[in-house]
């Protein structure tokens, strides 16, 4: 059956609403805030491990940086609602939109400078200089303890002022709000992997010599990518800095992009969808494992050792590979 | 027209090609012969932009491309396949032709449409039929046979559509039979699409069959050009490349 291009996308966008509403109706029927947050934090840590997907599942470029934009997109989105201009300006209830676009423009304008450097190196090289990139970060924000709050992050809290009607002081408000947002970026980088662009991305990962003799420009394509998923990891940091109502230097610091590997690892990087369920593996270890031993790192090593060397990809990847075969 | 004025190219202390010159007729059908190690991919490399040469100049038609970058010259109508199949081994048959037209219409850069509704898909069935790759139009290119994948490094090229194509050794890796299936694929594609097609090959019995005219590098300098009769009797290439064997095969 030959699918139209308004038929293919009409479709991911039913995919979408009915993914919200199933979101929604998950609310309801776990009538506690504990999990409520838990599905909560699922979508933003997987918007983060999405975003870096990008450049690992389709650009073939591990970046161990990625917490940069992260942290960018949280202290943006903080210091811009505890900032005075709020006030000065009169803004009032459209700070919460204007700092959510700021905490995607800003980490994407970051993510500009530190990928014009970076895309120049390939495989460990380029790892480690994201690595690096990422660690001035981490040191920028511990030294600037006038701006940053130094080594206790962003104290204080923030307002949260409502605005079309949708208040995130009130829990299911913002339950609703935050899977909307999770959804809809998830939407946009479907589009984006979909697209042309994407199959230019594919190119690049199965083989980044060619595409020059097919006059295609890579560096300008890889540059693009960079910008994208930093900027979706921005909006992912943003969104966690509302969840906790703050922003902390470890979300900086290079532990936070291992992260979203191994949600990666665990659920795979070849299946589009495949982070966002490594983020509820990820999730799922972190908050009841270490509710009931503290050997938290030894047993998330060995769920990842399972499936790297059991499965030898992540689940979604094996899932559906497994679909193929039958 | 793709014309070379005394391009030179060394790596070190090492020349690689030495003051060649060239002047390849639109539309004509050329082999580049010699041992292994003559110059002959260098000489590819150097027209299609990828190393820089040291002296000389190159010109298609007659703009002077010398100095300009591999996408640059690309764009200007020169592409090739390798000697080593490069493809895009996750990438169907028809994906891969799709992308390379998207690549050549800077259509890769667009984010708004859907890559599989995308209409480069149906130019990419016609590209497929004349590289006879309409069989296996949906499978995946590493899981291709060597002598598809070559193909399919072909079609990758005349996506671009080219007026000059450079095949570097099509027939690498093949059997005798494959060998002249697949060479007789590659006139087709010539007399078809009227390109200037210039080919590195090792097989003599196909060169001369096939080319129009022939050079002869040796020690990244051409020892000889000509047509297939000339070469077949020069006693320079014989001496230098062809051997005694040649020389026995033409007495007889």
């Amino acid at each position: 059956m030959n699918v139209s291009i308004k038929d293919s996308f009409k479709k991911d966008a039913i995919y979408s609403v009915v993914s919200w509403i199933a979101l929604l109706s998950l609310y309801f029927i776990f009538n506690d805030h504990g999990i409520q947050d838990i599905i909560t934090k699922v979508a933003i840590l997987g918007l983060f491990a999405m975003s870096l997907n990008i450049l690992i599942g389709y650009l073939g470029l591990i970046a161990f940086g990625h917490a940069t934009f992260f942290a960018a997109g949280a202290y943006t989105l903080g210091l811009f609602l505890q900032s005075d201009f709020i006030i000065e300006y009169n803004i009032g209830s459209w700070s919460i939109p204007i700092a959510l676009s700021l905490s995607v423009l800003l980490p994407g304008i970051l993510a500009t400078i530190v990928g014009v450097i970076c895309i120049r190196l390939r495989e460990i090289y380029f790892s480690f200089l994201t690595l690096a990139f990422q660690m001035i970060f981490y040191s920028l924000i511990l030294a600037l303890v006038g701006i940053t709050g130094g080594d206790q992050g962003l104290m204080g809290g923030f307002p949260k002022p409502p605005f079309l009607g949708i208040d995130l002081g009130i829990h299911f408000h913002f339950y609703a709000f935050t899977t909307f947002i999770v959804i809809l970026a998830v939407f946009l980088m479907r589009q984006i992997i979909e697209s042309p662009f994407g199959y230019g991305l594919r190119m690049i990962r199965d083989n980044h010599e060619r595409p020059a003799a097919l006059g295609f420009n890579i560096r300008s394509h890889q540059l693009l990518a960079f910008i994208i998923a930093g900027s979706l990891a921005g909006l992912a940091g943003s969104l966690q800095a509302l969840l906790d109502v703050g922003a902390y230097p470890e979300w900086a610091f290079w532990s936070k992009s291992a992260e979203p590997l191994f949600m990666i690892l665990l659920g795979g990087m070849q299946t589009f969808l495949g982070p966002l369920l490594g983020a509820l593996i990820f999730e799922l270890l972190n908050d009841f494992v270490s509710a009931n031993t503290r050997y938290y790192g030894l047993i998330l090593g060995l769920v990842i050792l399972i499936f790297v060397l059991g499965f030898k990809k992540g689940l979604l990847d094996w899932i559906v590979i497994r679909g193929r075969k039958n | 027209m793709l014309i070379l004025k005394n391009v030179t190219k060394s790596f070190g202390g090492i020349i690689a090609t030495n003051d060649v010159s060239m002047k390849l007729k639109p539309g004509s059908i050329n082999a580049i012969i010699g041992p292994n190690g003559a110059g002959k991919t260098t000489l590819f490399n150097l027209i299609t932009g990828k190393i820089k040469n040291d002296a000389g100049q190159i010109f298609i038609e007659d703009k002077n491309i010398t100095g300009l970058s591999e996408l640059q010259i690309t764009h200007l109508g020169v592409a090739r396949a390798f000697q080593i199949t490069n493809i895009f081994p996750s990438f169907s048959v028809k994906e891969s032709i799709t992308a390379a037209i998207l690549a050549k219409n800077h259509g890769l850069n667009n984010i708004w449409k859907r890559f599989k509704d995308h209409p480069a898909q149906e130019e990419s069935k016609n590209i497929a039929a004349i590289t006879g790759l309409d069989e296996v139009f949906n499978i995946q290119s590493d899981e291709l046979s060597h002598g598809d994948q070559k193909l399919l490094d072909i079609a990758l090229a005349l996506a671009m559509k080219p007026q000059v194509l450079l095949l570097d050794e099509p027939t690498a890796g093949m059997g005798s039979e494959e060998r002249w299936k697949m060479i007789n694929r590659v006139k087709d594609l010539w007399k078809k699409t009227n390109m200037t097609l210039v080919f590195i090959e090792h097989d003599m019995d196909i060169v001369f069959n096939v080319a129009q005219k022939i050079y002869v590098l040796h020690q990244g300098e051409i020892l000889a050009e000509g047509s297939p009769k000339s070469i077949k009797n020069n006693q320079n290439v014989i001496d230098a490349y062809l051997g005694g064997g040649q020389k026995k095969n033409e007495s007889t």
